[in-house]
């Protein structure tokens, strides 16, 4: 497919004759007598490169490494035409300018991005419209756009990342030529990205079953034992678990090392957990677990240190009380307990408050240690060391 | 309640649990490669087994139903039939269950935490055996 000169000027947002130096300076080794969608996307990294202050050499030496081997992304992502500004895709999709506003900055699209809208994104709003027709609150509709939007830069993120670290700097570092790099590149990103969106729809399924039928058993249960909360506070458990004596691992054993530590130990976590939780976020080499039955994660946690035979050994603190959730998230007092109570462990250890031993398994043994003002809190908390009753 | 309905019946499907172990295309190779032998004691039967990877020309596994072997065993569990029943159905976690003492661990159990997500893709397999050929297992 061939560009002309002046088409693939207005895509790279540079003058034609800009284009034509950066061709004669071997910036754009992809253009071979004429302007392809590899060369135009090619041409675009360096101008975002220009605009940054990256002179003419350094981009010229940057390409021959094969460290701008991304030109290909123009093909994987086609410009698409026509744009469309906020109020014109709203009008198109049949929803109010303001709310479709709320919603493309709650997906994290910047005001840059949003007067160039394309009609994949007119077609989102379409969705978006049709939901609120449904009679879905907006609150709720606005909170799931800023997940959604969350989650997916996080996903992207992290693809990007990998690749990066997996495919290109390897291939950077085999001292393949710039064009052969890209080449290698273009094609496994081809085979590779379509199957990024089917991978995620299938894990959202399971995961969106998972939680409705948790959902389904905390109403129940919340019915049965009369202990309702206030409306946008959920009855969780929530433990908090890391490695005891990381940061002392990094500096003895370098990055590398510890980095490994925390892989194997997030890995272990997930593993392990049983049904009824799941890791809500990670930190570094914090883990914050959620859990509908305080008494599985309980159990979970004993077993699980009991699984621990090296150093870094883990330290897990557990509470059960009304979380705030908020935009995928759990906030609020009795989440800050949990953590401080993590931080007052050992490695090794499990603490728990008392709210949480009054649901625990009379396999279990606690022994109160403590009732301590926690960092933060006004009034004392009990804190409890849980572990298997000696056997008989 | 589910269970056994013989020591025999219990070997039985135990051997033929860990052949599809062994023969699996998917588990065989990567419990090779992990080499951990194992011990385990089912605690209701008074029987042991050692399991351990195979060598160059022998299958992925090989297990002797004794403690008279020529390795060591590096990780040990204890159960009884009933649960090994449940764990291979997938109902049964492992940190759990040890917490409640249905599984005693004991050795590298860290190698133990290591070989769990290379068994998971057994259960479907285990799960499909004892519908067709002993549903009085199903849990």
């Amino acid at each position: 497919m061939t560009i002309t000169l002046e088409e693939a000027s207005r895509r790279v947002g540079v003058s034609p004759t800009t284009l034509r130096r950066w061709v004669r300076r071997g910036l754009v080794p992809q253009y071979q007598d004429s302007w392809t969608p590899a060369a135009v996307g090619h041409a675009r990294v360096v101008a975002r490169m220009r605009e940054r202050g990256h002179s003419l050499a350094d981009i010229r030496r940057a390409t021959e490494e094969g460290r701008l081997a991304f030109g290909f992304l123009d093909q994987l992502f086609p410009l698409a035409l026509p744009r469309y500004t906020v109020e014109q895709a709203s009008l198109q999709a049949g929803l109010e300018p303001g709310l479709a506003r709320k919603i493309i900055t709650g997906l994290g699209i910047g005001p840059e991005q949003a007067k160039m809208l394309s009609e994949d994104d007119v077609q989102l709003l379409r969705y978006v419209a049709a939901v609120v027709e449904s009679g879905f609150p907006v609150a709720a509709l606005l909170a799931l756009a800023r997940v959604y939007g969350q989650a997916m830069a996080q996903v992207a993120d992290a693809e990007v990342r990998l690749f990066h670290l997996y495919v290109h700097e390897p291939l950077m570092r085999s001292g393949s030529a710039g064009i052969e790099t890209a080449e290698q590149m273009h094609a496994l990103s081809r085979d590779v990205l379509p199957l990024a969106a089917p991978v995620l729809d299938q894990v959202h399924q399971r995961y969106l079953q998972h939680f409705v039928e948790q959902d389904v058993v905390g109403h129940m249960e919340s019915d049965l034992d009369g202990s309702a909360v206030d409306l946008g506070r959920m009855r969780v458990a929530i433990a908090f678990a890391d490695l005891a004596g990381y940061t002392r691992l990094t500096e003895e054993q370098g990055e590398l090392t510890a980095v490994d530590a925390v892989e194997r130990f997030i890995e272990g976590v997930e593993i392990t957990l049983p049904d009824g939780a799941r890791i809500n976020k990670t930190i570094g080499d914090e883990v914050m677990i959620v859990s509908s039955d305080p008494a599985s994660l309980t159990d979970w946690a004993v077993g699980f240190q009991r699984l621990q035979s090296e150093r870094p050994l883990p330290r897990i603190g557990i509470h059960h009380g009304a979380a705030l959730y908020r935009d995928g998230d759990y906030y609020g007092r009795d989440v800050n307990i949990a953590s401080r109570v993590a931080a007052r462990s050992a490695g090794g250890e499990v603490l728990v408050t008392r709210s949480v031993v009054e649901q625990a398994g009379s396999h279990l043994e606690f022994e109160r240690i403590a009732e301590v003002k926690l960092k933060g809190f006004s009034d004392s908390t009990e804190i409890f060391i849980a572990r298997q009753r000696p056997q008989q | 309640m589910t269970g056994f309905r013989s020591e025999q019946e219990f070997r039985h499907v135990m051997d033929l649990t860990f052949g599809l172990m062994s023969e699996d295309p998917e588990i065989g190779p990567k419990l090779r490669d992990a080499d951990t032998p194992q011990r385990f004691e089912f605690t209701d039967m008074d029987l042991v087994v050692n399991i351990r990877a195979g060598g160059p020309d022998e299958p992925n596994l090989t297990w002797e139903w004794s403690d008279e072997i020529d390795w060591e065993p590096k990780v040990k569990m204890a159960m009884t039939s009933e649960t090994a029943n449940r764990y291979f159905q997938g109902k049964e976690n492992v940190a759990i269950a040890i917490a409640r003492r249905r599984i005693k661990a004991g050795g590298d159990v860290k190698a133990a935490l290591a070989i769990i997500p290379i068994t998971k893709p057994l259960f479907a397999h285990y799960r499909k055996m004892i519908a067709t050929d002993y549903p009085h297992l199903e849990v």
